[in-house]
């Protein structure tokens, strides 16, 4: 028999070679050693390569750790991703985001020449034409767009990790397999950018499909999820909340290329009757795979029962949520709502950062659970203290990543958690750390600052695209 | 005394109402705190006639200055339980740590000295104006005459709670405007506004200066409540301080008849010319009068200093020059005495992360301090503020070096409240460019919180001639207004 724990003590993306079943039978001690292991190695290798890294470290005086608990000091916080200054993208300075940006990882990017640059979007094809970095970039919710490191590599393995926990999460091939290729791929978003979803969902395509365009729709299948646009929208909401809209600077560049997108958002009420015909016409009954977030789901599902449509799918098929509810309340029976009209109910309920490769699913018990690749923390959230590895903790969550070898995948995350699976098992039999479904963002506990919307993406880029529109030149 | 600590009275002119239903949490500290449902009191919460007011109308101001004088003197912390009630109170609910926050109780009695109130009427409104009806007659129409008074309206007064002062103020301005006022507490300091009420009471419980005082506590945004008493048949005024979120929510309610008083969520900066940089004890100074500007009420005010414009230029030199200020100021910072600025109590945690973050960006930033709660100095290494300039509190401001006091002058817009300004004589150059702008108040560096000025004009928004309701009375002759009806009117009417 296979002894999967000393595979993943070689390298933790031998459980690519596995069922993901297999993460959750490890015993604690065994769980422990791996993350040790990994998080001792990570530090060792990264520290003096990654400049980010190595500052905190200085900084702390930590030169060596002996456990996991000892890279506590050292964890980012989760806005590390955003901590360029704003100016950089209103002066278009990309030399110094690219800069700015090699400090939080080993890839090489000094051939990226960032100084002939002047949008996020050309800066982002640049890096990976010249350095091979598939840079993500988050929704930007709060005024900022995060931008995550990741290569190639680490993009094609976190799109197969996911379809493992779909797979396997509740018993090795008990659930939906995309690699075996039988699932039409619908997304009610862009094609292309460089946004999380539209990463993700190419990669699908390459890796999940024939490449067959017949299996394959989108809402905005040639437009691009505009970066450029989408830090406008999130600087434009943040400052829309804080009643601060008359201090908003832009950028010069956006303002020149204003016409361009004006003309290109134009044409999008067009795109959406046509996906609902496309879906309707050609996808109807069908064996798919839909990925979306909660609010698009729910106006999708809203628009179409209107429509008079339900039940469209084939029950066979299946959907994943993604990107939290970032602040919006559905009404009640939205879930029912969305599944009477897609055919099949939505359950694949996933906890994930984008600031972590690797997802948590949630059982049948309430329970989200991480493999052991995520190294759980739980702390003090005014001190930042390490809280005891106590059942039914509640404390600030950090994660740390043990997947990814070029950047320091050890952050802070926003999210109030009540953690378990320390001292116990979760009832649902799986063992290792789990969070309870009652995970809440401190800023919209302490009731303030982060009121901030956010819809989806094509509402984010209506909003912006109505600023500059109306923005006096 | 614990439990009487926690709870927060519900006063309605005179009525003390301890029915103590529900439940409210503390801004800061999570205190929980209990008070009664103003909802099941909205129909006496305001006054039912506009012409009850006329009992203020019988107190001549000299009457009105004594009434206050006497309260004063019955403010006094160590004499008064409900001062010390609510001192108890907001050491846990203010954002202010200990020690400021006795200060503030021991300075507040002297607000309603006699001289205080006087000073207050002519400066703030004309006291000719509230004590009667004030000759204006200026027409070239012949014969006629016209004349001006300043009467006191019905008006809610959202407060703010960083100081305490503001419940102290809202009290004065109330009394001297001769109106009725009904102050809707915030929950960082729910309790002081009611300790004056409630000290008003017991010194003269049917003086119309005490009945004509309400204070109330309900979370803001409470339909119930504001539904309610939001209404033009109720109130003629709502004077709204600070937090968007608060001013957000009342907007729904405006119609013909409310007049909004908004004293809007401002923020303060501070402008330094290169003579700062003359000589060393220059500097030194500059960076003492720097600190105190960031320091004063642990920069939890919207005068306190911020982002501060820095003329030293932002070559490699420049931006030298900028970081010794910021260094020197970071250490006046920390040693300002105990009553005047401390460590913050409830460090912002967000804030903390984003000066974690800006620290390990050694190419653009320095930074002073921030390793815990004892405040932080950011220098900027080009003349751009941080992203997150508009979040900074708990004594972290950011030194921007500039080459040209244009960039300085740009970056104030409607958003600003006080900028101080170093040294006088470009206060001067520069004041009127700068009201262009948008700043409200000009102060010499070090006097953001300190100076009072004496102009009583609150940043400039004269919040107490918007208090009042400005009637006019005009006398016309009447063979000059009978003509009108004649065939042939005369022409030169305006």
């Amino acid at each position: 028999m296979v002894d999967v724990f000393s595979e993943l003590m070689e390298s933790p993306q031998a459980i690519m070679n596995h069922t993901l079943d297999k993460a959750f039978e490890f015993a604690p001690e065994r769980i422990r050693k791996f993350q040790d292991h990994w998080v001792i190695k990570r530090f060792a290798e990264l520290r003096p390569r990654v400049a980010m890294l190595g500052k905190l470290a200085k900084e702390q005086g930590i030169e060596t750790i002996a456990c996991a608990d000892d890279a506590v000091p050292l964890m980012l916080s989760h806005t590390v991703y955003k901590s360029y200054p704003l100016s950089y993208l209103e002066n278009s300075r990309f030399d110094k985001l690219t800069k700015w940006l090699s400090g939080l990882t080993v890839t090489d990017l000094s051939g990226v020449d960032g100084a002939a640059i002047e949008s996020i979007d050309d800066w982002i094809d640049e890096l990976e034409v010249k350095s091979g970095l598939l840079v993500t970039h988050t929704s930007g919710t709060t005024g900022k767009l995060s931008f995550l490191p990741w290569t190639k590599e680490q993009t094609r393995n976190t799109c197969a990790l996911y379809s493992r926990v779909w797979r396997d999460f509740n018993g090795a091939y008990t659930g939906p397999d995309m690699a075996k290729g039988n699932l039409a791929l619908i997304t009610p978003s862009y094609r292309n950018g460089a946004g999380m979803a539209q990463r993700m969902a190419r990669l699908r395509i390459e890796m999940f499909t024939d490449g067959n365009e017949d299996n394959i729709l989108f809402l905005y299948p040639e437009e691009r999820l505009s970066a450029d646009v989408m830090s406008l929208s999130g600087r434009i909401r943040a400052a829309e909340a804080k009643g601060e809209l008359g201090a908003l600077k832009i950028p010069e560049a956006l303002l020149r290329r204003r016409d361009e997108y004006i003309a290109r958002e134009k044409a999008r009420p067009l795109a959406m009757s046509r996906f609902f015909q496309e879906v309707q016409s050609r996808f109807a009954g069908r064996d798919v795979w839909i990925g979306a977030m909660y609010g698009m789901f729910y106006d999708w599902a809203v628009e179409g029962l209107n429509q008079g449509h339900r039940h469209i799918f084939s029950p066979n098929s299946f959907a994943t949520i993604g990107g939290g509810k970032k602040g919006r309340q559905l009404p009640e029976g939205w879930r029912e709502k969305i599944a009477e009209f897609l055919g099949f109910p939505v359950t694949n309920d996933i906890y994930a950062m984008s600031e972590c490769t690797v997802p948590s699913a949630l059982c049948a018990e309430g329970k989200y659970h991480f493999p052991p690749m995520a190294v759980p923390y739980l702390l003090d959230p005014k001190t930042g203290a390490l809280l005891p590895r106590k059942d039914g903790s509640v404390g600030r969550l950090a994660l740390f990543d043990v997947m990814p070898d070029t950047y320091w995948a050890g952050f802070v995350s926003g999210d109030e958690v009540i953690a378990g699976g320390w001292e116990k098992p979760c009832r649902c039999g799986r063992t290792g750390f789990y969070v309870d479904a009652s995970i809440r963002r401190y800023s919209e506990k302490e009731g303030g600052d982060d009121k901030v919307l956010c819809a989806g993406a094509p509402e984010a880029h209506d909003s912006a695209i109505a600023f500059l529109t109306g923005y006096a030149q | 005394m614990s439990n009487n600590l926690m709870t927060v009275p519900l006063i309605i002119r005179g009525k003390l109402i301890e029915n103590y239903e529900l439940e409210f949490g503390g801004r800061n500290g999570g205190v929980v705190f209990t008070a009664p449902d103003v909802s099941k009191y909205v129909s006496e919460l305001t006054l039912s006639a506009p012409s009850k007011l006329a009992d203020l109308y019988s107190l001549k101001f000299a009457e009105i200055a004594d009434y206050l004088a006497e309260l004063g003197e019955r403010l006094v912390f160590e004499r008064n339980e409900y001062m010390q009630a609510a001192f108890e109170l907001g050491r846990s609910t203010s954002g202010l740590s200990e020690s400021l926050l006795r200060e503030r109780f021991d300075l507040m009695p002297r607000m309603f000295s006699r001289e205080e109130a006087y000073h207050t009427a002519e400066r703030s409104c004309g006291l000719d104006f509230l004590e009667g009806w004030v000759d204006q007659t200026g027409s070239r129409q012949p014969g006629t005459s016209g004349f001006v008074r300043a009467f006191g309206a019905r008006a809610v007064h959202i407060i703010a709670g960083n100081v305490p002062e503001v419940s102290a103020i809202t009290v004065l301005r109330n009394a001297i405007t001769r109106s009725d006022g009904i102050i809707k507490t915030p929950s960082n300091d729910p309790l002081t506004a009611a300790a004056f009420a409630r000290t008003m009471i017991e010194m003269a419980p049917d003086h119309p200066l005490s009945k004509h005082i309400s204070v109330a506590y309900w979370k803001g945004g409470d339909e119930s409540v504001e539904q309610a008493i939001y209404d033009p048949r109720r109130i003629e005024k709502i004077i709204a301080w600070g937090g968007f979120n608060s001013i957000k929510h009342i907007t729904r309610y405006l119609q013909p008849g409310i007049d909004l008083v908004t004293l809007d969520p401002k923020l303060s900066s501070t402008i330094i010319g290169k003579e700062a940089f003359v000589d060393k004890d220059t500097l030194a100074s500059v960076a003492r009068r720097l600190a105190l500007d960031i320091g004063y009420f642990n920069q939890e005010a919207c005068n306190s200093a911020r982002v501060v414009y820095v003329e030293s230029g932002t070559d490699e030199e420049g931006v030298a020059r900028c970081a010794r200020l910021g260094e020197l100021t970071f250490e006046a910072l920390q040693n300002l005495p105990e009553n005047v600025s401390t460590p913050h109590k409830d460090f912002d945690r967000e804030l903390k992360e984003e000066i974690d973050n800006v620290r390990m960006l050694d190419d653009d930033y320095t930074v002073y301090g921030g390793r815990g709660s004892e405040g932080a100095i950011i220098v900027s290494h080009e003349a751009e503020p941080v992203d997150f300039s508009r979040r900074l509190t708990c004594r972290v401001a950011n030194l921007v070096p500039i080459d040209d006091l244009d960039t300085a002058i740009r970056s104030v817009n409607a958003y600003t409240q006080t900028i101080g300004i170093y040294p006088e004589g470009l206060k001067h150059e520069l004041r009127d460019r700068l009201a262009f702008q948008g700043a409200q108040r000009l102060v010499s560096l070090g006097g953001a919180s300190l100076l009072k000025g004496g102009t009583q004009r609150q940043d400039g928004i004269e919040t107490v001639r918007r208090m009042c309701r400005w009637i006019v009375d005009e006398t016309g002759d009447s063979a000059y207004l009978e003509n009108y009806a004649n065939s042939e009117p005369v022409a030169e009417n305006v």
